[in-house]
């Protein structure tokens, strides 16, 4: 039998542009209403010219293992899903606990009435294809992994690499793992 | 430049455009803060009913009861209040929901780890209860109404009303916790992120309700109610210098959220927030109204003595916009 999926992404922000196909792929695959994202890109700069770093990124829900948002949801419309996790709109009241609960500000109140967020493209996951995103992304920047399969392919990205994941403090155990752009030649 | 500033530079590029999290968490307005202040008072006035009661009935202390089993006025007002405040505090809530019609979602399900989830059952539960006290210190008024179902509630369940009080007073206890664990339990909130919040939200809400009472009673038993709403007040004070210094004490993310909050120009209605805080909810809402009820006990005649409960229920009020606002234009957890 097949071990039970746990999914999340590595994202290997040394070959991130910037270039923001993340964000229309995703808006086209899931509807997203004007005005909202589910992923969105971000530039961060760092040090004092001329010693400047930049990193690139494409940032989105965490998929957290521990997730406030699911621990506070007071419906169980936010919920666990083979590692990612998912909200129930036909459960969500729309009180936006959710949003004050999450520490990476990933989601949105639905001009539909219900909270919404990143899914990590569970309707294609469960068809066997990638996210919207990933499979749009020019330098393969973006990665869906599976933590479960034993071919280790999200092990083997990371291996020797500097690797951080997003507010780990919080206690949130993110799906997300970030190869720093640190690793960049001459960085 | 300094040396600190060169080496800790950093700028941020997103195009992250969600308004509800954009540039800071805006999520709850006006409906949140007064639903917090309504759930207040209305845990605040079945907690000093209930004890009002049961201090009358096992002690013997207090105001003159009505006569037929009937309590004082006050009480039973403030009793009938109790669930009517908080029905229209709950209206509010319904009103914040993105999606009202699915209300019902709250009751088909019980999240252990949810505050909001244990909250909305114990608000279901307390209306029973606060109906059945608020009909049983009124009976009289009931019984000449000659409604066969009143009647029958009454009769079966007479003798027992400090029973339903006792019981009542810890839901009141439970409902004033709950208004301020609702916001507590949110780590990624650094302001909210204060356990000792359940505890300022339920004696502002007990200071509030007794605030109410004093100015509904009838002159003889006003004295009772000013005593409670004192006594409230300077535990209130305490409560507030505990939530204060446990704030800018604290690592970085809370003493921030603090210092937003008690010394910030971050404006709320045209006043920042440092004016809000120490203008008018310490300065207006407690420490006046504190001196106008001390003095008045001590035989000072006071020209207008709505003057302080007026004050303890604007401070208490403002008290909850406060905190639901900063909370809110506070940077999330970093």
């Amino acid at each position: 039998m097949a071990k039970q999926k746990n999914y999340g992404m590595v994202i290997d922000t040394r070959v991130c542009v910037a270039c923001s196909a993340c964000v229309y792929a995703c808006k086209s695959e899931n509807a997203v209403p004007e005005g909202f994202c589910r992923d969105w890109v971000v530039q961060e700069t760092e040090g004092a010219y001329p010693r400047l770093r930049m990193e690139n990124r494409s940032e989105r829900c965490q998929h957290c293992a521990n997730a406030p948002c699911v621990t506070y949801c007071p419906t169980g419309a936010s919920h666990y899903s083979d590692g990612t996790v998912q909200v129930n709109s036909s459960r969500c009241t729309g009180c936006k606990a959710c949003l004050a609960a999450c520490p990476y500000d990933a989601r949105y109140v639905h001009p539909d009435g219900y909270v919404d967020k990143c899914s990590l493209c569970k309707h294609r996951l469960d068809e066997g294809l990638d996210t919207a995103c990933a499979s749009v992304c020019p330098t393969a920047s973006l990665n869906l992994v599976d933590y479960n399969d034993p071919e280790g392919k999200a092990e083997k990205m990371m291996a020797g690499k500097e690797v951080y994941r997003q507010k780990e403090h919080a206690g949130t155990n993110p799906s997300l793992y970030w190869i720093s752009a640190s690793n960049k030649p001459g960085a | 430049m300094t040396a600190e500033t060169t080496a800790a530079a950093t700028e941020l590029v997103s195009t992250k455009m969600n308004p509800n999290v954009i540039p800071h968490l805006h999520i709850w307005e006006w409906h949140i803060p007064l639903y917090l202040f309504l759930g207040g008072i209305a845990g605040g006035l079945l907690v000093i009913t209930s004890l009002m009661i049961i201090v009358k009935r096992k002690f013997g202390i207090g105001p003159k009861d009505e006569g037929d089993g009937c309590p004082c006025l006050a009480v039973r007002i403030g009793s009938l209040l109790s669930p009517a405040l908080l029905g229209i505090g709950m209206l509010f809530l319904f009103l914040d929901l993105a999606h009202p019609l699915y209300v019902w979602a709250f009751y088909t399900t019980v999240q252990p780890t949810s505050p909001m989830s244990a909250g909305s059952w114990i608000l279901i539960a307390f209306f029973p209860l606060a109906i059945l006290q608020a009909a049983l210190v009124n009976k009289k008024f009931l019984r000449e109404r000659n409604i066969g179902i009143v009647n029958k509630l009454i009769d079966w369940t007479e003798d027992h009303l400090t029973v339903v009080a006792l019981v009542n007073a810890h839901i009141g206890v439970g409902i004033g916790i709950y208004t301020g664990i609702l916001l507590s339990f949110f780590s990624a909130r650094p302001l909210w992120s204060s356990s000792i919040l359940g505890m300022l939200f339920l004696v502002s809400g007990i200071s509030s309700a007794a605030a109410l009472m004093l100015l509904l009673a009838p002159d003889d038993e006003k004295p009772v109610y000013s005593m409670i709403d004192a006594n409230a007040i300077w535990i209130e004070l305490v409560v507030v210098g505990l939530f204060v210094l446990g704030g800018i004490t604290g690592p970085a993310n809370n003493s921030g959220a603090m210092m937003h909050l008690i010394a910030g120009n971050y404006p709320m209605a045209g006043l920042p927030y440092m004016l809000w805080f120490w203008g008018i909810f310490v300065a207006l809402g407690l420490v006046i109204p504190l001196l106008l009820e001390f003095l008045e006990a001590a035989g000072v005649h006071i020209r207008f003595p709505q003057v302080a409960p007026v004050l303890v229920l604007v401070g208490g009020l403002v008290l909850r916009f406060l905190i639901v606002f900063a909370g809110q234009t506070y940077h999330t957890f970093m």
